[in-house]
């Protein structure tokens, strides 16, 4: 039996080597392009996802380790593409070329469901492995913040 | 320029897209285009499209190329204020690189909205008026008893109303108007406003898609890896265990294409799957002959650098004595600056689409200048540039990178080799290692001080590799014309002359966002705060008292706006409550002009021990009528975060021939915990808008120099100030 990965939840078949990481087997195999290649080698931050929850670099996890496990890219984060961060990435106009912003978001997802309610400096902190060559980082500061007050309201 | 009513021209139909309505082309004057050197044939080339639909649908065909800088929505609005659109209903399309539909679609020297503007308002404006006869003529009144607003006429006489698609068609029957007539600014609607980017929506979901993300039908994936040294050679080449790889289908020579944006030579590897791709490279077994430059150090080169500016050089321009003038001086200052590689570093690296057939060459490519792509591979394939169709792709940034067209070429020789689309995407390692580089420069600058603390003279020797040089080998220095931001500096100094030191190339030159005023802006800006230093005024002082000396009508203008910039810096700043700053904090201001637009920056820092902290920074920006007070916000933005990094320590070291650096975490730009509060403020004269896409980088760097110099006392004359360890 072929091992299979449940991502945005469906269940997709390996059928590659197992040793491919993730970022390619979405992008090159299920044509999933929202989740992008930066770096290669989990220094930038482009390429997150969410491994069972947790902000994952793709680019550096071998698909075999995923076998059997959910994978949330940003085109599954949320249904209507309403996550509080995406609304707060929307209203502060946070993207300019927009590449990095996918990773952006998914690991400001991963980081809110763990902190809800964090300092600038915990943002910081948790956001430092994300690199955006235009420059975006004020706009996701606040956008940040905005978006964990409204996921507390939500609560 | 000429706006041409083109609802019926064949080319509409031939080129797919949608028929009917009304169809305007808008192209600009040669003058224009000549200007910033983007010059063609007269002949009717349209640089943009307004497509108004039967069903009221409006759809702007960008031209310009968009790579986050906000142009694909700048430009529109502007079309949609004048043509009293309803925003809602317009849509922007990035037009395919096709020179004879759209005349020159280069996008650098931030020259967008500063050559597409009013064109783009007229073509508007010109809709309108057509909408509004096409109205005018149904009900059989005068066009002056109608007006338009937000996708319908109004019939003044009896408030009828007609949408704009039920006169779409009417319309296009209509004359194009001689001469229309501009809004007020106080009527815009969007001009100046902060609309959001057409295509946010589409970032935040992970739908858009850049260079990168092409799929179609068959498609192969690619890897490259480049000789090291620029101008060597591949000597051996072993495929064996490459081609043994499950999914390699082939691997490929690709010999340097001799042509300033062809390859830099390497080998290919075609697979179906990047992944496998970039695996099978590293099998590759391969012997280069590393040729002319294998010695190229750039710490060695720097320090030659400054010798040739720290000795007599080659005369650039002169005016008035300046022997003279350093005779009578009071002071006599002097300094040496410089500056080393960069990369651009796009986050999305370079990668394209190319598919070669017997008849047809296609390409997806995220690009700044289909036009080049075009000539390149018409080139390469021995075609006609008109038969290479160029898709122009959202770019994921590109800061002057994505110019130049080798990654497109290269895939061309891939697709050609397995007769297959190909996807070529170049890893980060090669990114950062074999691309074209800012260049690495050496400025020395001698000033002459009278009694009362006037400059009177102004000795500027500068050396770096000119962009020349990536056309000619043999060009051994930068062209005096490379100077002239120097001699025509709004300083205006009465004595002053320009040297052009010897610099040899040894790389590929590609500038990086902002070009010379990266290190003019720096040598300028730095020795302005020196002087002050020197004869006991503070920098403001100095800076205003300099631009007052200066006489010369032509300059009147930037005189007054380099001045107004800075007032603006000093107010919103803590400029004026320094003396209350804690003991290691300081502040530091300097102004530039480039790009036709004047931004003063002033800086405050944080210093301890060896730390540089960046706080905030203040920019105060003319750039004549803002069009999107968000976007041009951003930009600021953004300068401030590569500034900061190429201030403080990311460059490109050469060793052996090779660039040292490869990824991130060598050439390491800046991350969220080092971003300052950046605040941007707009002197909105009213003045035609300017470029905004890199004038935000030119006073950054002295500004923080003079700010350390101000906490700490030390100086950094060096860009970066602190280099990463490579
Ligand atoms: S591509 Fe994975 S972290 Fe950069
Ligand atoms: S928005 Fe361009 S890299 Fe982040």
């Amino acid at each position: 039996m072929a091992q299979t990965v449940n991502i945005n939840g469906k269940s997709y078949e390996i059928d590659v080597d197992g040793s491919m990481p993730l970022l390619w087997f979405l992008r090159d195999k299920l044509e999933l392009t929202g989740t992008k290649f930066g770096c290669g080698m989990a220094v930038c931050g482009a390429c997150t996802v969410h491994l069972d929850g947790q902000a994952t670099r793709s680019c550096v996890i071998p698909v075999s380790v995923v076998a059997g496990k959910s994978i949330t890219t940003i085109e599954g984060l949320s249904e209507n593409h309403d996550h509080p961060l995406q609304k707060a990435w929307l209203k502060n106009k946070v993207p300019q070329c927009g590449y990095c912003q996918a990773g952006q978001i998914m690991n400001a997802a991963s980081f809110l469901s763990q902190n809800p309610t964090p300092t600038p400096e915990e943002i910081d902190t948790a956001m430092q492995g994300n690199i955006c060559r235009c420059g975006t980082y004020q706009r996701i500061k606040v956008a940040i913040s905005e978006a964990a007050l409204e996921l507390g309201k939500e609560v | 320029m000429t706006i041409e009513n083109v609802s019926r021209r064949k080319f509409i139909k031939q080129s797919g897209m949608a028929v009917g309505g009304l169809w305007l082309g808008i192209a600009l004057p040669n003058v224009a285009m000549a200007k910033i050197g983007l010059a063609t044939e007269a002949v009717f080339n349209p640089n943009a499209f307004i497509h108004i639909a039967t069903n009221g649908d409006t759809l702007i065909y960008c031209g310009r190329c968009e790579m986050g800088q906000g142009i694909s929505t700048a430009l529109p609005s502007a079309v949609a204020d004048e043509l009293e659109a309803d925003w809602s209903r317009v849509s922007i399309k990035q037009a395919d690189g096709n020179e004879e539909l759209y005349g020159p679609q280069a996008t650098g020297g931030s020259a967008s909205i500063r050559v597409m503007y009013i064109p783009m308002r007229e073509a508007g404006a010109a809709a309108k008026a057509m909408l509004i006869a096409a109205a005018a003529k149904k009900w059989q009144v005068s066009a002056k008893d109608c007006y338009a607003d937000s996708h319908f006429v109004i019939n003044r006489t009896d408030n009828s109303k007609l949408s704009y698609g039920e006169l779409a068609s009417l319309a296009a029957d209509m004359p194009v108007p001689e001469n229309v007539e501009l809004k007020a600014k106080a009527d815009y609607k969007f001009i100046g406003k902060d609309l959001a980017r057409h295509n946010q929506g589409d970032i935040v979901n992970g739908k858009l898609t850049y260079g990168v993300d092409t799929k179609m039908p068959g498609l192969k994936y690619a890897a490259v890896v480049h000789c090291p040294v620029f101008e060597g050679k591949l000597k051996s080449l072993d495929k064996t265990a490459a081609l043994a790889m499950k999914g390699v289908e082939a691997v490929v020579e690709i010999p340097r294409m001799e042509v300033p944006f062809g390859s830099i030579g390497g080998v290919g590897v075609v697979a179906d799957n990047t992944w496998t791709a970039q695996q099978a490279i590293k099998k590759l077994v391969i012997e280069w002959d590393l040729g002319p430059n294998k010695n190229y150090d750039t710490k060695a080169y720097k320090a030659q650098l400054v010798k040739n500016v720290e000795s007599p050089a080659e005369k650039a321009a002169e005016r008035g004595d300046i022997e003279q003038a350093f005779a009578n001086a009071k002071h006599k200052i002097s300094a040496t600056y410089t500056g080393g590689h960069l990369s651009h570093s796009p986050m999305e690296p370079n990668a394209s689409v190319v598919w070669v057939q017997e008849n047809s060459c296609e390409v997806w490519a995220a690009t700044q200048s289909p036009a080049d792509i075009q000539k390149v591979l018409a080139q390469y394939l021995g075609r006609e540039p008109k038969d290479i169709l160029v898709h122009v792709t959202m770019a994921g940034g590109a800061f002057g990178r994505k110019f130049k067209c080798d990654y497109v070429q290269e895939a061309a020789a891939l697709s050609k080799a397995v007769n297959a689309p190909v996807q070529l995407t170049w890893s980060r390692e090669e990114d950062t290692r074999t691309g074209y580089y800012h260049s690495i420069n050496a400025q020395h600058i001698e000033a002459a001080i009278d009694e009362e603390g006037n400059v009177t003279a102004w000795l500027h020797r500068a050396a770096f590799m000119p962009i020349a040089s990536l056309f000619n080998g043999q060009v051994d220095r930068a062209p005096a014309t490379s100077l002239s931001d120097i001699f025509n500096h709004p300083f205006g100094i009465q004595n002053v002359r320009t040297e052009t030191g010897e610099a040899k190339r040894h790389t590929r030159i590609g500038w990086y966002r902002a070009v010379y005023a990266i290190f003019y802006g720096f040598a300028f800006g730095t020795f302005a705060d020196e002087m002050a230093n020197k004869v006991g005024k503070d920098t403001l002082t100095l800076l205003n008292n300099i631009y007052d000396n200066n006489k010369d009508p032509k300059q009147a203008i930037q005189v007054r706006r380099s001045k107004g910039a800075l007032a603006l810096a000093a107010e919103k700043s803590k400029w004026f409550s320094r003396d209350k700053l804690p003991e290691n904090q300081g502040i530091g201001i300097a102004v530039h002009y480039s790009f036709e637009t004047y931004v003063a920056m002033a800086v405050l820092v944080e210093v301890n021990g060896d730390d540089i902290k960046v706080l905030e920074v203040d920019c105060a920006v003319d750039c004549g009528q803002v069009l999107n007070v968000d976007s041009a916000t951003a930009q600021m933005e953004g300068a401030v975060v590569m500034a900061t990094a190429l201030s403080l320590r990311t460059e490109i070291v050469f060793r052996d021939g090779a660039v040292v650096n490869s990824n991130f975490h060598n050439y390491p730009v800046l991350r969220i915990n080092e971003m300052p509060k950046v605040r941007a403020h707009f002197i909105d004269n009213g003045d035609k808008p300017t470029g905004l896409g890199e004038p935000g980088l030119g006073p950054f760097p002295a500004a923080l120099s003079n700010a350390v110099f101000a906490a700490s006392g030390k100086r950094y004359r060096d860009l970066p100030f602190k280099p990463s360890t490579v």
